[in-house]
């Protein structure tokens, strides 16, 4: 069995607390299920541009507005359909194709 | 965590803050949360709004920053008719929510395990229809409470 491949989340709601804690948890459980380890940090929207300049995240995934140049080219996408359950699907495979397209 | 005396059944308002501040104001009576976090709430849903489009139907989950809580709460209130907010993520579109699931959260490490919980409920639509149609706020309680662990 090969070694697990590792990616960082970084999760982005309104006050950075309570939504954005709800996200990684759940993306934690999605992407281990998929066979990779999983870091998932929080930030709220003015604090992800200092979080981006700190350390590489394979995605971001946001459920207040963000800035675009906040991300620093940084993947993203948007993640209301996870806390409803109704884009899960969508989102995983949106992922999926962010990490493989990075070598992940 | 959830309380009856903050359940509300059958809220009559005329638009979303008159909601907020209603069960805001029942948190504080309750003592979960301090005399500031009526007007955090309704400040940060106007900044951040917290509407969703469950499956089953327009929710919100209405929540501020832990220094106007006191202890970890959840109330829900039964909107006798729907009120306009703002959905997550994308202010200009506005939702309808029939319920609101107030959150009163002092450290969310702590209480991951009943936000994942939380997170279910949003999902369940049977659960949330149940609510809405619930007589009583024993039946509320009854129909919610079990799924919280």
């Amino acid at each position: 069995m090969g070694k697990r491949k590792a990616i960082k989340l970084l999760t982005v709601c309104g006050s950075g607390i309570v939504t954005s804690s709800m996200l990684a948890n759940k993306l934690t459980d999605m992407f281990e299920e998929e066979g990779y380890e999983v870091t998932a940090m929080e930030a709220n929207p003015s604090e992800l541009a200092t979080y981006i300049a700190r350390e590489k995240y394979d995605l971001v995934a946001y459920a207040s507005p963000i800035n675009e140049e906040d991300l620093a080219g940084t993947p993203a996408l948007p993640a209301i359909g996870l806390i409803t359950g109704l884009g899960d699907e969508e989102f995983l495979e949106q992922a999926l194709e962010i990490f493989k397209a990075a070598g992940k | 965590m959830l309380r009856k005396e903050l359940i509300k059944l059958d809220a009559d308002v005329e638009n979303s803050e008159e909601a907020l501040r209603m069960m805001a104001e029942m948190f504080v009576q309750e003592g979960a949360a301090k005399p500031s976090y009526p007007d955090a709430i309704i400040a940060r849903e106007a900044q951040y709004p917290t509407a969703l489009p469950a499956e089953a139907f327009d929710i919100a989950i209405p929540h501020t920053f832990a220094e106007h809580v006191n202890e970890p709460a959840m109330g829900i209130c039964v909107l006798k008719n729907p009120v306009e907010f703002k959905q997550m993520g994308s202010p200009e579109i506005t939702l309808h929510p029939q319920l609101l699931f107030m959150l009163a959260i002092t450290d969310p490490k702590d209480q991951i395990t009943l936000l994942r919980k939380i997170m279910k409920l949003i999902q369940n639509a049977d659960a949330l229809k149940q609510i809405k149609e619930a007589d009583s706020v024993d039946e509320i309680y009854s129909i919610v409470n079990p799924l919280l662990f």
